[in-house]
């Protein structure tokens, strides 16, 4: 029965990785609707990610190896932070104290890999991508790590599994003002983080508009298909995050298979309603204006000062 | 029925986080039409407030109350407002003293203030120290607002939170008021947003613009 | 329980019937003979509350020697203003809420909301309909549609709702204060039940006192008080000259009325220094501040409203020194003033109609254009700047004779020093306007006789009020003592 342990948290691993592009193609069919377009099949992404490893990878001629080792370190990174987030029960392959420290940073690895790719294609559109992406960033750090902190003290866990624990043991409509505050901040960085509308438009490749796109515009075939499913695990992780940390009930308290399959069917639907929500906001709001976007990223900064504030001061 | 109850209860003490939020929103929106509807949400979370103060409590009086704040405050003044709006066809985007970035911090700040302010009265009040603060944090906001942005109408509508924010501490601290004094003080605002609203009207046909900040003709 | 009713149905029948009176020269018929009934009504009241002593109506209404004096005084000022307005509408174009059936419609609404506020017996009605007084009003004071007149519109609606607002504060305080020392729910905002289970409240001091603070920083922006004053002069300055009497002589007595009441709450469960010490503090202030801004004034209306300011602080420091000869002085003192200052806003109205404005600068000749009016500037000026024989001097030799009793010496030197201050200035500014020759009007301008006998009127009432107060008026004014020190 020890295996159990183990063996559930590599299929929440798996897991993660296996539904990301699911999660891309639901939120496209989503906005499809939303339009009133049929859109395209649910699997997609998974289709393309396909098509691209046939591909043919070129470089440019002024490119050194920071740019072929970009993909891997930042596909790597998000592989190990996908093992840091409990999803069907409060545990992780990975999970330790502070753990929510280890996320923070390999997302930032991920980003500064992906940034330093950029930089070295070579090309106009990756270095004004980067730059805009450092922005972005910079800017999204502070209260990713705040909101983290704030539920952390409340929690009294350093670890992600910790405070889907402690979230667990808390009734749905009783939340105290710092965890509504956290989350509404979380919630505003998770957009930033995953380059959605309304900070960055994944399906724009317009001089004005892109970040991310611009970063991986010089990539092809297999490397664009690293980077594309980083993304996407990206996004899936941090949907798992949100639902860990403040929506957790319906994970299994052990890793029986009954509970385990139960909160699968809860994941999935949580992760339905995350992509639904972010359909629904891009298709109703406009992206920001580029120096608009510090003023949504110091909205959510605040939010999370005051979550942190709060800790000390709602007892 | 005892579960409603709890639920009741639950909403009650939740309800100041989600009031915080809504407050540090209005200090950040540039747009009086989000503003607006902001204010409507705010006024709605405060009726269920009054809806679940009535429920735990027994007192007949308090759904009269939620229904009227449902009446004039979610739906007759916000709808009255976003006529306006829609008739004055200004710019959306409306100039404030201080960006929205700096808005935004100065209300943290704000809201950090005011549970400071409410700590000595709260051993004594025996209330909830998150909804008491909510509460001068909300009256505070509503200053805020009323003080930096130069358009009227968003004058109006800081004006609106600030009166808000005091229903809010008279819910906490007592049950509210007495029914008729509550119908007469929500009569009286309806008829102020009217009013405001004729206003607004006669500084743009006046003056062919709404920014109350250059309003200085009479000095001395 | 008719008695307390007719006085406020009245306006309000009166205000549809003129609304809906839409043939020429009928608005001012149909608003002159409700004016006549109204004043009927009201001095019916005042007898009836004076041979009863308290008169009550249900649980809302409720009329004593306060609310009586009070009374008389609206009474008085709305039938003088009304009167004169009858003539000064002439003039006025017509316009989207602009006509004369507008105003009279709204100067009736206006009356009804300060006749409610004085026979509300609860203060969160109170609080209501002083609120419905800014709402009132506020088309009024906007009424020229200038741009002049809608800035001050605006102002006058936006700070004195937020001065409101900190009322409301102040008023839910106290009902908190009251609720929690035992005092039954509906009744803990009941100013009657208050006032006389005062004691009880002692144990809630700081909640008391938190009350108290708000409402007299909220109802004392209604009043005029420094530092809130500052949508008084602009308010007062661009309203129609009888609008501007109705302003300065009738509401801002109505906000230093519900000050009146909390003051005899706050004063009863805390001992009176608290809020003397308070009231004292915003006298001095407005009476100083005002009476240095009056030198410095260039318009004869925005002076004649920075001289409200100054008389409502002299009235403040009379309440707040609290004995029952201050308190005699600070009320006879607001009587005084509403004479004075609406005689001096009904000659600004002559003068703005024959001039085109009221700057003190462009004004001149006056002596010789308009030898009845001059009559009446001169003598409001003499008024109000407290000279004797005038009503005025009286009221503040009384007040200050209750200053130097109460050992308040430096309060007294203050009060006597901006006196001077004020009647320097007053010479200075007034003067010239009646020397030289006067420039030919814009259009054919006679002086309306009635609108010269309601001033005639005023003066004459100064005049006797100066000399020697009739029995009854002195019975009515020591029942309004009486109330506020049993």
């Amino acid at each position: 029965m020890t295996l159990a342990a183990p063996l559930a948290n590599l299929a929440q691993w798996a897991l993660l990785l296996a539904v990301a592009p699911l999660l891309r193609g639901l939120i496209q069919r989503a906005k499809a609707r939303a339009q009133n377009r049929r859109g395209a099949s649910l699997f997609r992404p998974y289709a393309e990610l396909a098509k691209l490893l046939r591909k043919q990878d070129l470089v440019p001629d002024t490119a050194s190896a920071v740019f072929r080792a970009a993909p891997v370190v930042s596909l790597a990174a998000m592989l190990v932070a996908a093992a840091l987030v409990p999803v069907l029960w409060p545990a992780a392959l990975l999970a330790g104290g502070g753990d929510f420290l280890v996320l923070v940073g390999l997302l930032a690895l991920a980003r500064f890999a992906l940034l330093l790719g950029a930089w070295d294609g070579g090309s106009a559109f990756g270095g004004m991508g980067a730059s805009r992406e450092a922005m972005v960033s910079a800017l999204a750090e502070a209260p990713l790590l705040l909101g983290l902190v704030a539920v952390a003290i409340l929690a009294g866990s350093g670890s992600l599994a910790g405070m889907a624990q402690w979230t667990l043991g808390q009734t749905l409509v009783h939340f105290s003002p710092v965890y509504a505050l956290a989350a509404t901040a979380l919630g505003l960085v998770a957009i930033a983080e995953a380059g959605r509308i309304p900070v960055d438009n994944p399906a724009t490749h317009l001089e004005l508009t892109m970040i991310h796109e611009a970063m991986v515009l010089e990539y092809s075939g297999p490397s664009l298909a690293l980077l594309e499913l980083a993304a996407a695990v990206k996004l899936s992780l941090l949907l798992a995050l949100l639902a860990a940390v403040f929506f957790p009930w319906g994970m299994a308290p052990a890793p029986t298979p009954a509970r385990l399959a139960l909160a699968l069917l809860l994941f999935l639907l949580k992760l339905a309603a995350g992509a639904v929500a972010i359909a629904l906001i891009e298709s109703t709001l406009a992206k920001l204006r580029m120096y608009q976007v510090p003023a949504y990223l110091g909205l959510a900064s605040a939010l999370a000062l005051l979550a942190v504030a709060c800790t000390a001061l709602i007892r | 029925m005892g579960w409603i109850d709890a639920v009741a209860a639950n909403l009650l003490a939740s309800s100041a986080g989600l009031l915080l939020i809504l407050a540090l929103l209005m200090a950040a929106t540039t747009r009086a039409r989000t503003c607006i509807l902001l204010f409507g949400l705010q006024s709605a979370v405060i009726a269920a407030q009054i809806a679940a103060l009535a429920r735990l409590h027994h007192f007949a009086e308090g759904w009269a109350v939620a229904a009227l704040v449902v009446v004039v405050k979610v739906v007759a003044i916000p709808w009255v407002l976003l006529r306006i709006t829609t008739a004055l066809q200004t710019t959306p985007i409306a100039a404030a003293a201080i960006g929205p970035t700096a808005s935004v911090f100065v209300g943290s700040g704000l809201i950090l203030l005011s549970f400071a302010v409410v700590r000595p009265y709260v051993a004594e009040l025996g209330v909830d120290p998150a909804r008491l603060a909510a509460a001068v944090a909300v009256v505070l906001i509503g200053g805020l607002l009323m003080v930096t942005r130069r358009k009227a109408l968003m004058q109006v509508l800081g004006l609106l939170v600030l009166e808000n924010g005091i229903f809010l501490a008279a819910l906490t601290t007592t049950l509210g008021m007495p029914l008729v004094v509550e119908i007469g003080i929500s009569f009286d605002l309806l008829m102020w947003v009217f009013l405001m609203g004729l206003f607004v009207f006669r500084i743009r046909d006046t003056f062919d613009h709404v920014d109350v900040s250059r309003l200085r003709r009479l000095r001395g | 329980m008719l008695t307390l009713l007719l006085p406020l149905l009245v306006p309000l029948l009166a205000a549809v019937a003129v609304l809906a009176a839409r043939r020429p020269g009928a608005a001012a018929r149909v608003a002159g003979t409700a004016g006549v009934l109204e004043l009927a009504a009201i001095a019916h009241a005042v007898i009836r509350i004076h041979l009863a002593g308290v008169l009550q109506a249900g649980p809302y209404l409720r009329a004593d020697g306060l609310s009586a004096f009070f009374l008389v005084s609206i009474g008085l000022v709305f039938a003088f203003a009304l009167a004169y307005s009858i003539g000064y509408l002439r003039h006025i174009p017509a316009g989207r809420f602009s006509s004369p059936r507008w105003f009279y419609a709204l100067a009736f609404l206006f009356l009804f909301t300060m006749l409610a506020v004085y026979l509300s017996a609860n203060l969160g009605l109170l609080w209501i309909f002083m609120e419905a007084t800014t709402l009132a009003s506020a088309l009024l004071v906007g009424f020229y549609n200038t741009e002049g007149a809608v800035e001050a519109g605006w102002k006058y609606l936006m700070v004195c709702t937020v001065g409101i607002a900190f009322a409301l504060f102040g008023t839910i305080v106290l009902y908190l204060a009251a609720v929690r020392s035992g005092v039954a729910g509906p009744q803990a905002l009941d100013w009657a039940v208050l006032q006389a289970a005062a004691v009880r409240l002692r144990p809630a001091a700081d909640l008391v006192k938190l009350a108290f603070v708000f409402a007299a920083v909220g109802y004392g922006t209604k009043v005029g008080f420094a530092p809130m004053h500052h949508w008084l002069p602009d308010a007062h300055a661009e309203a129609p000259s009888p609008i501007s009497a109705l302003l300065s002589a009738g509401l801002l007595n109505c906000a230093l009325y519900a000050l009146l009441r909390f003051n005899a709450i706050v004063g009863g469960a805390l001992g009176p220094d608290f809020s003397h010490r308070i009231l004292l503090g915003f006298g001095v202030l407005s009476l100083l501040l005002a009476a240095l801004l009056i030198v410095v004034q260039r318009d004869l209306k925005r002076l004649l409203a920075y001289s409200s300011i100054e008389h409502m602080g002299v009235a403040a420091i009379g309440v707040g020194v609290g004995t029952p000869l201050a308190l005699f002085g600070a009320l006879l003192h607001l009587f005084n003033h509403s004479l004075a200052k609406s005689l001096l806003f009904f000659a600004a109205g002559n003068i703005r109609e024959r001039y085109g404005n009221a700057s003190l600068d462009e004004v001149r000749g006056l002596a010789q254009a308009l030898p009845g009016t001059s009559v009446g500037l001169v003598a409001g000026g003499l008024a109000i700047a407290g000279l004797p024989p005038f009503g005025l001097f009286l009221s503040e030799f009384i007040i200050l004779s209750a200053l130097f009793a109460t050992g308040h010496y430096v309060v007294a030197v203050v009060v006597l020093a901006s006196f001077s201050v004020v009647f320097a200035a007053l010479l200075h500014h007034v003067q010239p306007l009646l020397a030289g020759v006067a420039p030919a009007p814009e259009r054919s301008f006679r002086t309306w006789w009635p609108g010269l006998a309601v001033m005639g009127v005023c003066g004459l009432c100064l005049l006797v009020l100066g000399v020697h107060l009739p029995a009854a008026f002195s019975r009515l004014l020591n029942a309004a003592v009486a109330v506020l020190r049993p």
